[in-house]
């Protein structure tokens, strides 16, 4: 199998993702996997096992918070909003991502 | 941890089924959007749904993950083993209750003896900063610890430079009030301001109350005694006391709670230090003489550290003692603090730790004791255990459920043991004033003892570490199998904890013998202490302390008194005290004996029978004139005169450390003519027992600073109230204290008594503990080999072996656990014997008797199971696995 439709996320890069979507507005967890899935065009496939732990965890940080609203479907969902903290921290994890995607590709066309 | 992340868990915790219900609804809502997903693309209804729960996969294991992430398993862990722990409690109740009630009574003994610690050694005074008091002590270069003069607290008082402020206070009084007995506190007149108390009624002492000697005659009361005395009557105020014959004027009520900074005795009046002249005998505080009488308790300046304070407190000190002689000069200084009523310090410790040891090991037979119920307990569960092993429980896991048990247990344990506690403070309290000589309960004082932070926070942690200690060698132990031993079955015989049981209960038998040996030393000690006889008539004898000034009248009231038959005086009343010392010396010899000398008047031997057996008594003129005559003991006449008869003789008379005081009285007996031996008598507390070297001085019955005994007619108790009662009319306020002479030596026992009753009771607690200890490992013994002993009586061994097969394993334990108690006890003994009178710590049959006990103990535990082995059936024995 050298072909793959979707890969698996990197260890640490899914609380990345998450923070970067939620950066635009508050968003329930399926439209969380969803945005990801599509912006990523169905390469990044977000499982349910890790996408609710990791929020749950982000919340307990304190990076993300969780409040009830009303979805589209009229039902009640819960909605994730950065937080002041969150923010900080995708600017962190963001300049960390860039140095280290960066040297990799040196790394891949130099070496 | 963030605030937030631990409000989260918190709600977790607490809001358990909401947050569950919340996480069902959001991973329900991902399906539903799932499922409309499919269905916009096109899918049927139910393959659409089908469709997006495949794609979820396992809801169960996402919100345990979900769980994990929120770190909220532990207590969920937590709850469950309390759950199963409660489970299994509830199926064996009488496991449970023998449980709690073993450590309730360990733990609630230990308590009640924390309380007492706590309130006398831990518990700082209820007056304000208590941690910045500290009390100034010295040595000189000879070693003795004098007080201080009123010239050297001036001195002190008017130096800031580590003391912001000092207070001085004597020892309290004893004296009556109203007829009944009051300790007044000599205090100076910044006491109340520097410690920041306050009046409840009126006010208290302030400095201009003690600005002269001999000033304003006023009284504070403490609470305690304003209740007691006057049940709290408000017109107290104004009202004039007779204190020591001096009429003073109760000007205040100290607030509820102060007691004075001693706390035996506790005070209950304070008057101003001024006073003193007029309330004491003996040399006047402001005279010239400058008597050594007051204690030093200052405030250290903030940001002084007592360390650092003594040094220029000693500078203090050697620059007060310069004009004194060599050996009074000052040496070092101390501070000590007076934040609570006994300083915590090593030698506190130290002094306490024979009772703190004997309690704590009644604490560890108990948690020994329910260990062994557990390992039994785990052998039970070991086939529940073994599955959960094999099914792939983390030994960890299993573990942290039977500590959890354990600790469970301990929490109720440590519920009762508390209200075991008060009950035994309340009872050992109340049995202390019904068997005290009567005489002395009227000085007791206890103070109140109240359960406070301290306390709850003992019983908290030490119900946590018995828990603990009870709770883990035995989780331990039955975890440890092999997973694939178990996975056959085989549960049987090959890990049977029996070694760490047997070492649990040698380790009890140990604790009792220790315990038994150094009750029957006690016990012993008792019935030899109140065998002794002093070799003084006390029956029918009531000493008497008397004001000076009223002496000359009381001794006429009580030598025409018709219940008075005899009448003397001594300068320490017999059995009272120690008698000091001098240094005797014959002529012609360099070597000085030392012996405890008394000033005596003529009447004095006849009033205690001590017969003359040889030479005279002292005559009525050498009493009056203080000839330079003596009379000694037989033991003292044989020391210094080994080789002729004593009377007739001279000899000299020294200070004990060499040195004269000028106009002491004992210069007047420096050269001494013997003109009588009278037999050896045991005048004194001392361990000298009755070959007491003593010597006597002729001295009027009227002497100053002398006590007075008298011989009466009739029934003791009812001649000491009548003479009361008759001196009160006769001479108000004159009589400090009166006695019968009988009461000093029952008090003299009590000390005694009470050790022994308290070390009995542990020594027994602590046996009856063993006893249940060996029991069960025996019984454990023969449950774990009847096959092994079917076959033996199959093979015809007899009944009797079987019985002696059982009964030597009991006493296989007991030999371990003898000699190590015994040596334990020589150890303590050698520690700790030297320090109590009349204590023969090395008593052979004490040692031989408490070793005994416990054999016979551990012989009649090991009968019920070796009687049950000897009744095993071998036929349904070995058929049955």
């Amino acid at each position: 199998m050298t072909q793959h439709s979707s890969i698996d996320l990197l260890q640490g890069t899914l609380d990345l993702l998450i923070l970067r979507t939620l950066q635009a507005e508050p968003m329930h967890g399926w439209a969380i996997s969803d945005r990801i899935q599509q912006i990523s065009q169905d390469i990044l496939q977000v499982g349910q096992g890790s996408l609710y732990p990791a929020l749950h965890r982000l919340e307990h940080r304190g990076w993300i918070r969780a409040e009830w609203g009303v979805s589209e479907l009229g039902r009640r969902a819960r909605f994730y909003r950065l937080t002041p903290a969150g923010r900080r921290q995708l600017d962190v994890e963001t300049a960390d991502w860039e140095k280290m995607s960066g040297a990799i590709a040196r790394v891949l066309k130099l070496a | 941890m963030t605030a937030r992340d631990l409000w989260l868990r918190l709600r977790a915790l607490l809001l358990r089924g909401r947050v569950e219900r919340e996480m069902h609804e959001e991973l329900d809502f991902h399906v539903e959007m799932q499922t409309r997903k499919h269905l916009a693309a096109g899918l049927g209804a139910v393959d659409a749904r089908r469709l997006a729960r495949a794609q979820f996969g396992s809801t169960a294991l996402v919100e345990d993950r979900v769980r994990d992430a929120r770190g909220i398993h532990l207590f969920e862990t937590l709850f469950q083993d309390l759950r199963y722990a409660i489970r299994s409690f509830r199926r064996t109740p009488t496991f449970a209750v023998t449980v709690v009630a073993t450590i309730a009574l360990g733990l609630g003994l230990n308590t009640a003896i924390f309380t007492i610690f706590n309130t006398y050694v831990l518990k700082p005074f209820d007056v304000r900063d208590p941690h910045a008091l500290y009390e100034v002590k010295w040595l000189t270069r000879s070693g003795v610890a004098p007080r201080f003069t009123w010239a050297e607290f001036e001195t002190l008082r008017h130096d800031d430079s580590t003391f912001s402020e000092v207070l001085a206070q004597q020892h309290p009084l004893i004296t009556r009030i109203d007829g009944r007995i009051a300790f007044v506190g000599l205090v100076s007149g910044n006491y109340f301001r520097l410690l920041g108390v306050d009046a409840e009624a009126g006010r208290t002492l302030m400095p201009s109350d003690a600005a002269r000697p001999g000033g304003d005659a006023v009284a504070v009361l403490s609470h305690t005694f304003w209740q007691r005395q006057f049940a709290g009557d408000p017109a107290i105020l104004g009202r004039k006391l007779l204190i020591q014959g001096q009429p003073c004027e109760v000007v205040g009520v100290v607030r509820e709670g102060f007691v004075g900074l001693d706390l035996a005795p506790t005070t209950d009046v304070w008057v101003p230090m001024t006073l003193a002249h007029q309330m004491q005998n003996g040399a006047d505080l402001f005279g010239p003489e400058q008597p050594r009488r007051l204690d030093i308790v200052g405030r250290l300046r903030p940001g002084m550290a007592s360390r650092i304070a003594t040094s220029p407190l000693l500078l203090w000190m050697e620059n007060a003692t310069r004009h004194l002689g060599k050996d009074d000069q000052a040496r070092s200084v101390e501070l000590i603090s007076r934040a609570t009523a006994i300083p915590l310090s090593p030698m506190t410790v130290f002094a306490l730790s024979p009772v703190l040891a004997g309690f704590g090991l009644v604490l560890l037979i108990a948690c020994a004791n329910v260990a062994n119920m557990m390992l039994a307990r785990g052998m039970a569960r070991q086939r529940e255990i073994g599955i959960r092993l094999t099914l792939g429980a983390g030994r960890g896991r299993l573990v942290g459920q039977l500590l959890t048990e354990s600790v469970l247990l301990a929490v109720p344990a440590a519920a009762l043991g508390f209200v075991i506690s008060r009950a035994t403070i309340q009872a050992g309290v109340s049995v202390m004033f019904a068997t005290l000589p009567s005489e002395f309960t009227e000085f007791m004082r206890v103070v109140p003892m109240p359960p406070d932070a301290r306390v709850f926070a003992f019983m908290v942690v030490a119900a946590i570490a018995t828990g603990v200690l009870f709770g883990l060698a035995p989780a331990l132990q039955t975890t440890r199998a092999g997973v694939v031993q178990m996975a056959r079955g085989d549960f049987g015989s090959d890990f049977g904890p029996s070694r760490l049981r047997s070492a649990l209960v040698v380790a009890q038998i140990t604790a009792s013998v220790l315990l038994l040996i150094t009750a029957v030393v006690l016990a012993r000690s008792t019935q030899r202490v109140a065998a002794f006889d002093p070799g003084l008539r006390t029956h029918d004898v009531i000493s008497l302390d008397v004001r000076d000034e009223a002496r000359q009248r009381i001794v006429s009231a009580l030598e025409v008194h018709p219940l008075v038959t005899r009448i003397a005086s001594a300068s320490t009343i017999p059995l009272d005290g120690m008698a000091p010392t001098v240094a005797a010396t014959r002529p012609g010899s360099s070597a000085p004996i030392r012996v405890r000398y008394r000033y005596v008047s003529e009447g004095y031997f006849d009033l205690f029978d001590v017969p003359i057996v040889a030479g005279r008594a002292f005559t009525r003129e050498e009493a009056v004139a203080g000839t330079p005559v003596a009379i000694l003991s037989e033991t003292a006449a044989a020391r210094l005169f080994p080789d002729r008869h004593a009377v007739g003789e001279t000899i000299r008379i020294a200070p004990n450390n060499g040195k004269l005081v000028p106009a002491a009285r004992i210069n007047r007996f420096a050269t001494v003519r013997i003109v009588g031996l009278v037999r050896d008598h045991a005048a004194d507390l001392a361990n000298d027992g009755p070959a007491t070297a003593a010597v006597h001085f002729p001295s009027s019955a009227i002497a100053s600073n002398s006590g007075l005994v008298v011989r009466v007619t009739g029934e003791p108790e009812a001649a000491r109230r009548t003479l009361d009662a008759a001196l009160a009319i006769a001479v108000p306020g004159g009589v400090e204290e009166i006695h019968k002479l009988q009461e000093f030596a029952a008090g003299r026992l009590y000390p005694f008594r009470v050790a022994y009753w308290v070390s009995g009771a542990v020594g027994m607690l602590a046996l009856l503990l063993t006893l249940t200890g060996v029991y069960g490992v025996l019984s454990y013994l023969v449950t774990q080999r009847r096959k092994e002993i079917s076959i033996r009586v199959a093979l015809g061994a007899n009944v009797w072996a079987v019985v002696a097969l059982v009964m030597g394993q009991s006493l296989r334990l007991a030999a371990t656990g003898l000699p190590i108690g015994v040596l334990l006890a020589l150890g303590a003994a050698r520690l700790f014997g030297w320090r109590v009178l009349m204590l023969q710590a090395f008593d052979p049959v004490a040692y031989v008797a408490g070793a005994f006990v416990v054999v016979i103990a551990c012989l009649m535990a090991s009968s019920f199971p070796a009687l049950r082995a000897a009744r095993l059936d071998p036929m349904s024995t070995l058929r049955a696995d």
